[in-house]
Parts: structure tokens; sequence; C-alpha cells
């Protein structure tokens, strides 16, 4: 399995050593993970753990000063953002990214961006080629708005919708782009319960439904526990636990982490 | 429909302009009609990939005294290569694409700010290059512009031409031409803009690193509109150079490319219409007050001392600049479309607009 490239379906992620530095301070040291085809990988941690530095390693927006970042048969870790989403890696953000006045629909559309091909000319010429492929592409942009539940929202700009919404919007682009793996950064962060459910069955419909591949970074605990198939925990930039929820959660290293020493939990009580 | 009606309305009376004008209001139309190209430009560069150029007046001059070159005759010192005029007018706004993509490299690393400060280098480069290579440029004393000629028709005083009991020289020929040249070249831009690379450069604007990680690659799409933006830059000069009849090298200062800026900020940033807005208000603006000066409290004649009528013009829409940044965030064309709205939503509230429960942000 390791390795081994599959066009059509998902690929293995393995992220061995990797280390990135900021000017003196270690954000990520040395950390590994694999993402097995088709299942949810959840990274969770304290705050400054350097859970959001990985992703941005994934995604190309940070260069690794050492270690290797392979999916499928591709090396990561010297492309650009651009060719690592050409290769099927899409992902939402924490602080959601969205051009605010365009509208639901034209954000989608960007997520076709890299499966469609019409450029200045075409467009400024209104070629009917162009129409055709634009066509084309919202059709299937309406599908993964109804799959997302965002279907009667397709004409608004995006700015004026709540905040639940937006992170629904932002998940439909990433799914727009037809990824193999999808990283989600803190997709229920900010959100009340009812949001929060729903998005949890979301994410379970788009791994039982699509079966790619899903690198999760979240807070709630009781998301992580319900949706991950295995789970990595960092602190520090370090690697200090990981394996399947149940495993990880009775781990003492990961409750030191999160509680401080035992040694401190006494002399508080 | 509205819409539609709207602009066949415009274009209609905009066709019947020569009939009825003197030649003043033709001429300070033709000058918003170059103007208007140009900041159509400009504002797909700064409006909607967000990226500053205070070098756009140095592709109108490159345009401009690229038509001149081409199209002229060769006169003692002055270099031309005669050619026909349209492929003259055709190779000026291919060369001033080529200047522009020559500094693409530049527009392609650099976002925002830092590129206009890096562009504000092609302004006195091209300062220099006016004055200095007089083979080419005619130096100082600029250079007379050969007139355009297009299927057998010149754009010219002579040989005469009367259409409906009204004479037509260059700037009733011009008119027409003008319109053409504005009609494609908003036509192309708004197919852009409303396409994958309008919705890229959007994206490029607000959210550079999500840009990256839809598939877009940013710096190929910024230098890509920095090569789009000098040929629509390019055209304008070509358009203001027919309308001038005479290119003169300080006109294609500093203070263009800041009127350009003012023209998008005015009208509203992003969209053709908002540079077409901005642009009738600030070329228009400088005209009128000429034309009226002598009825004007404040502003003197031209060369007689205190505030000339270009000063007062530039005072005036230094005002509102300040105006439409703190008060007017869409520009003209958002004020416009406020109004539009509010007019609407006493007659029917849109669905998509009223607030709705679950918004708890």
């Amino acid at each position: 399995m390791t390795g081994s490239y599959q066009p059509d379906g998902t690929a293995t992620l393995e992220v061995r050593d990797v280390t990135v530095r900021f000017a003196g301070l270690t954000a990520l040291d040395a950390v590994s993970l694999t993402v097995e085809p088709g299942s949810v990988h959840a990274v969770i941690g304290p705050n400054g753990a350097g859970k959001s530095t990985c992703f941005n390693v994934l995604s190309g927006v940070y260069t690794a000063a050492a270690g290797s970042v392979r999916f499928g048969g591709a090396e990561l870790t010297r492309l650009s953002t651009h060719r690592i989403a050409a290769l099927g890696v899409a992902r939402t953000f924490q602080n959601i990214a969205l051009p605010p006045r365009l509208s639901v629909r034209d954000n989608l559309l960007l997520g076709r961006h890299r499966l469609t091909r019409a450029g200045f000319l075409s467009a400024g010429l209104h070629l009917p080629a162009a129409r055709r492929e634009a066509a084309r592409h919202l059709a299937r942009v309406e599908e993964i708005a109804a799959f997302v539940g965002i279907a009667g929202r397709l004409s608004a700009p995006v700015g004026l919708l709540p905040y639940g919404v937006q992170k629904r919007v932002e998940l439909a682009r990433a799914l727009c782009m037809e990824p193999r793996l999808l990283l989600l950064d803190e997709p229920v962060a900010g959100m009340n319960g009812g949001e929060r459910a729903e998005m949890a069955e979301l994410i379970v419909a788009i791994k039982e439904s699509l079966g790619i591949s899903i690198l999760l970074v979240e807070h709630d605990m009781g998301i992580v526990m319900r949706l991950a198939d295995a789970v990595t925990v960092l602190d520090f930039g370090r690697r200090i636990a990981g394996g399947p929820p149940e495993e990880v959660q009775r781990d003492p290293a990961v409750i030191r982490a999160y509680l401080g020493a035992a040694t401190d939990l006494e002399e508080h009580a | 429909m509205y819409k539609l009606l709207t602009w066949l309305g415009g274009i209609a009376v905009a066709l019947f302009v020569p009939f009825y004008l003197e030649g003043f209001w033709l001429q300070a139309g033709l000058f918003t009609m170059s103007a208007a190209i140009g900041a159509i430009g400009i504002n797909l560069l700064t409006g909607a990939t967000g990226q500053l150029s205070l070098g756009h007046a140095f592709f109108l001059a490159v345009g401009a005294y690229a038509y001149v070159y081409f199209a002229a005759e060769p006169e003692g010192h002055l270099a031309g290569l005669n050619l026909p005029t349209p492929l003259a007018a055709v190779l000026a706004v291919i060369v001033a694409g080529i200047a522009g993509g020559l500094f693409s490299p530049i527009a392609g690393r650099l976002k925002g700010a830092y590129l206009g400060i890096a562009t504000l280098a092609l302004i006195f480069l091209g300062q220099h290059l006016l004055f200095n290579a007089e083979p080419l440029t005619g130096g100082y004393n600029g250079r007379a512009v050969p007139p355009m000629e297009l299927f057998g028709l010149v754009f010219a005083d002579t040989p005469e031409l009367v259409i409906l009991n009204v004479p037509f020289g260059v700037l009733e020929r011009l008119w027409f031409l003008g319109l053409a040249v504005l009609l494609v070249a908003a036509w192309f831009a708004k197919g852009v803009l409303r396409g994958r690379p309008g919705r890229a450069m959007n994206t490029i604007r607000d959210h550079e690193i999500a840009a990256g990680v839809m598939g877009v690659p940013v710096g190929r799409y910024r230098a890509g509109v920095f090569v789009l933006s000098s040929m629509y830059a390019g055209a304008a000069g070509v358009m203001l150079a027919l309308v001038f009849q005479r290119t003169v090298p300080e006109y294609f200062g500093m203070l263009l490319s800041l009127d350009y800026l003012a023209m998008i900020v005015i009208g509203g940033l992003g969209s053709v219409a908002g540079a077409v807005v901005g642009a009738v208000f600030v070329s228009f603006l400088p005209q009128l007050l000429t034309r009226y000066s002598d009825a004007l409290p404040l502003v003197a004649e031209p060369g007689s001392g205190g505030v000339s009528p270009a000063e007062a013009a530039r005072i005036l829409y230094g005002a509102a600049v300040v105006a439409v940044v703190l008060f007017l965030p869409g520009g003209l064309l958002g004020l416009a479309t406020r109004i539009r709205l509010a007019v609407t939503r006493r007659v029917q509230l849109p669905a998509e607009l009223t607030p709705s429960p679950d918004s708890r942000s």
C-alpha cells in the first residue's frame, strides 16, 4: 500500500519527519503521520501545538525545513500551492477565506478552477466553448451545493450569509475541486450545538458517499471521537501520541498535555 | 431586460451626439472614451485583482508613441515605418502588452502596494525616454499623429464629408471609432470578469493563499492581468493620440497615473461600469470647468494666475476621492446600486437578504 498511486481512487498520505522552523522557533519537530485511503484522520493538540502549521505544509503554504510529504506517487514538500491542488488536495481554513462579495455560485465555481480551462482570451471573447464549459461545471456545482445543504443560497453574496453557512460554503468549495484528500481546519469552530451536529453528519456523509481521505484538525473532542478512524496528537510541535481514538483518549501523555502534569493537578486540587 | 434597454438607449443617444453637439463637447467626450478604455484596464488590475499600479501612464505613452512610430512616414531625423494605420494601431496595443510582459516578472511577484511602488519607476523611465529618444518620440516637441484610415475613410478634417447636413470633421468621425473601441473593450473586460479568470482574480485580491490552494497559479495570473491592463492602456493611448493629433511627452506623467486611480476609486473598484462612470467624472470635470471658468467663482482663466480650471478640477476630484473612500465604499456605482436596492426593497424584500433565524454571528 505504501506510496501506491491510484489515479482514480484515493492515495495514502505519508508525512515523514517534517520539521518547520520560524527563525529559531521550531513549529514542527520531526512529525510523522499516515492517512490511510478513505479514512478520517484527526490531528489534535493544545493551542500552538503546530496543527495549522502542519496543514500549511501539506497544502504548500509553508515549506518544510526537513522531511517529506508523499501523496500517491508525488512528493509535496517542494511543490507550490496550485500544483498540490492539481494533485487533488483540497482544504478549508480555520478563519473563513472566501471572497465576501462574490456569490456562493462564483465561490464554488472557483473550486472548479483546476478542472476548467477558459483563459483570458476565451472568457473575454465570450467564446461558446467557455460558456459550454461553465454550464457543464455549474451543473456539478449545483449538485454539490445540494449535497452540502446550501442549494438555496447560490445567488447570495457570501459576505451576507451567517457564519455557519459560510463554513459550509468553504467545505463545498473544497469538494468542488473533486479532491482525493480533504484537509479540514477546525470545521466546527465557533458553531453552536445544532450546527456542530449537522457539520459532523456532513463529514460522515462525505466519507461514506465520496470515499475520500479526510485529515481533520479539531478541538471538539466529541466530534473527533465520533468521526476519526485514527488520531495524531501534537504538543509543542512534537507528535506525542497516535492511534485509534479510544486508545489515544486514555494515553497519559495526552492527558498531561491537555490538563498539565499529574503533580500540577494535585497541587491545584 | 431593464439592463438591455438601458444599454440600447445609451448607445442610441451616443450615436446621435455628433449630429447635435459642437466640437468642444465632442472632444471632451472623446477624451472621456479614451480615459474609460484605460480605466477599464487599470480596474482589471487594481480593482479586480488588488494590484496597485502607478505606471498606467507609461503604457498609455507606449501605445500612443508606438502608433505614431508605426504609422508615420520617416521624416528628417524622425523615424517611422509608414505601415497602414489600422495595423499600426493593433501593433501599438501589442507593443504595450509586450512592455507589460517585460515588467511581468516583477508584476507577478509583488503584491498590492509594493507593486505600486515598483511601477512608479516606469513613470520616470517613461519620461526620460520620451524626452530623450528623439528619433522615436520627437523629444520635447512630441510628434504629429498620422490620422487613422479605415476602409478608405480618413479620420481627419479633409477630405470633406457631410452627413445629414452636418459637416463631419475629425471629431465627428472619431466619435464613432471611439465608441466602437470602447464597447469592444467593455465587452471583453466583462467576459473576463464574469468568467473563470475573473473569479480567480477576485480571490487573489481577497485571499491570496486561498486562491493558490484552490489551484490558481497566483503569480502567473498577476502577470497575465498586468499584461492585459497594459494592452488596455495601449489602446487608450492610441485613441488619445488620434484625438489630440499630437503626442506631448509631459502629459504622460505621474498625474495621469493618479487620474486613472482616482477614476476607478470614484467610479467603483472592480467593475467595468465603475471604470466608465469614474472616467466620465474625472475627465469631464476639467473640461467643464475650463468651459465655464468665466462664470464660476474662484476659478481663473487659464494663464491668468489664480486657480486654473485644471487645478480646480484636481482639487475637486481629490475631495471626491476622499469623500468616496469615507462614505461610499462602492464608489458612484455602489451608490447607484444601493439606491436601486432601496427602491426594489420597498416593493419586495429579497428573500436572500432577509436575516434568517440561524444568523447568530
